[in-house]
């Protein structure tokens, strides 16, 4: 482990283990993660929302259009 | 007569390697038919830029024109070209199984992950940032993120986005088989081919946009022309514009943007030795994305009645349409009579979006640190 620290430090665009980038970097794993199944979350919501009303909506057209034939028919 | 030799006396070492690695992009392309409509671009261009005192990479030069105008200014040929994706994509299995939403965002894991690899390598923040999205499967979302945070390692993050989605058939099926049982793999998925209201497929765009402009207001150059191309294809009054989006106006950008990305491909920047980690980090995030995908396919499984075939997961990788083929590919060997695809292709359309936020996101959060 050592050796392949040592063998990137060589490199002087390369600073290995360092820290103050590791942990802003370990931070963006959960923000990331929370905030991408945050986002994913609501539009599942207002998607599935969005999709009962329209079939709710169809629905009650249906019935309304149905009423209508019965009483042109009666 | 000295000006006959004066490209031969210009002439170094790495130029030459360029020109090797541009012929191999030309034989990936054209032989073994990866990405052909980007590697061949790309694979010329890296010959061109790297011909001696090449005048095409001069401030006046063609390819650097490009290169400013195209990208650097305002990133608007990876921006454009999604309009063109946006209109090719049918969110209709989305949309009739919106919970496979979920397994595009965890198909993003490889990219935090990768970040943090790239952070302990030593890259600085904004350089292990762009290199992580690699993982995001999207080329256009890798070009937009690395210009944003001015990595200096555009040129080989873009070769090895574009490479590695081409590789996605022969990496993904590998991870897919360890990372799951055979039982589990002839987990077999019942499509019921409802109709989605063409209200549904107008909506959804335009939640898409607000929900993510709300929350990640950095993706919405992203997701908002993604999602506008998207709209032009479902609205059905502009079959023309959404025809001519999905082909000739793709085709245009494609061309112009893989040319147009060889500018990055100069010897001086292109050859060292973090090209080779960026290679091996690029394997390592879509790896990650192939686990995080099956793994919560997985996870699913403990919470619902009716069991999801974890191999799906897997297509929650961006890279659109070929992960959903590779999963079909994994599960017809299993048990030829158990066709995924249109799950998969559920999974695979979300997380173009997902990568798309997950750029944003980045760029969010990353941007005010640098």
């Amino acid at each position: 482990m050592l050796n392949i620290i040592g063998l990137l430090a060589a490199f002087e665009n390369l600073t290995p283990m360092n820290w103050d980038v590791i942990l802003p970097a370990l931070n963006f794993l959960w923000q990331g993660m929370l905030a991408i199944f945050v986002v994913i979350g609501l539009i599942i919501l207002v998607v599935k929302i969005t999709g009962f009303t329209i079939n709710k909506v169809t629905e009650v057209k249906a019935k309304r259009n149905a009423n209508n034939d019965e009483q042109q028919n009666s | 007569m000295e000006f006959l030799l004066e490209g031969f006396q210009n002439l170094s070492w790495q130029q030459v390697v360029m020109w090797a690695i541009g012929g191999l992009l030309i034989y990936l392309a054209i032989c073994k038919d990866m990405e052909p409509a980007l590697l061949l671009p790309m694979g010329f261009g890296a010959i061109l830029v790297n011909l001696p005192l090449s005048p095409v990479i001069r401030e006046d030069g063609i390819i650097n024109s490009l290169f400013q105008v195209g990208i650097a200014a305002s990133e608007a040929m990876p921006l454009l070209l999604f309009i063109g994706i946006g209109c090719m994509i049918d969110f209709g299995p989305l949309l009739t199984n919106p919970k496979l939403f979920i397994l595009g965002g965890a198909a993003q894991l490889g990219i935090f992950v990768t970040i943090i690899l790239a952070a302990m390598i030593g890259f600085p923040l904004n350089d292990a940032a762009a290199i992580g999205i690699i993982g995001a499967a999207d080329g256009p979302t890798a070009i937009l993120v690395a210009m944003k945070l001015v990595s200096n390692y555009m040129g080989p993050i873009m070769v090895v986005a574009y490479s590695y989605m081409a590789l996605v058939p022969i990496v993904q099926p590998v991870v897919m088989k360890l990372c799951t049982t055979k039982k589990e793999r002839l987990i077999k998925m019942k499509y019921s081919a409802k109709q989605v209201p063409q209200l549904m497929r107008i909506l959804f765009p335009i939640i898409v946009t607000v929900v993510s402009g709300l929350i990640a207001p950095d993706s919405l150059s992203l997701v908002g022309m993604l999602m506008f191309g998207n709209l032009l294809r479902e609205c059905g009054v502009l079959k023309s514009l959404s025809e001519t989006a999905q082909t000739a106006f793709s085709n245009i950008i494609t061309l112009l943007l893989g040319i147009t990305i060889s500018f990055q491909m100069q010897a001086a920047a292109f050859l060292s030795f973090e090209t080779l980690i960026i290679m091996l980090l690029g394997l390592f995030a879509f790896v990650f994305d192939t686990i995080g995908g099956v793994m919560c396919a997985k996870i699913m499984n403990l919470f619902s009645k009716e069991k999801i075939n974890p191999l799906i997961g897997a297509a929650g990788i961006s890279a659109f349409p070929m992960a959903a083929r590779v999963v079909e590919k994994v599960g017809i060997k299993e048990d030829p009579s158990n066709h995924l695809l249109m799950h998969a292709v559920g999974a695979n359309v979300s997380g173009q979006i997902a990568s798309a936020i997950v750029g944003g996101l980045i760029v969010g959060i990353i941007l005010p640190l640098i």
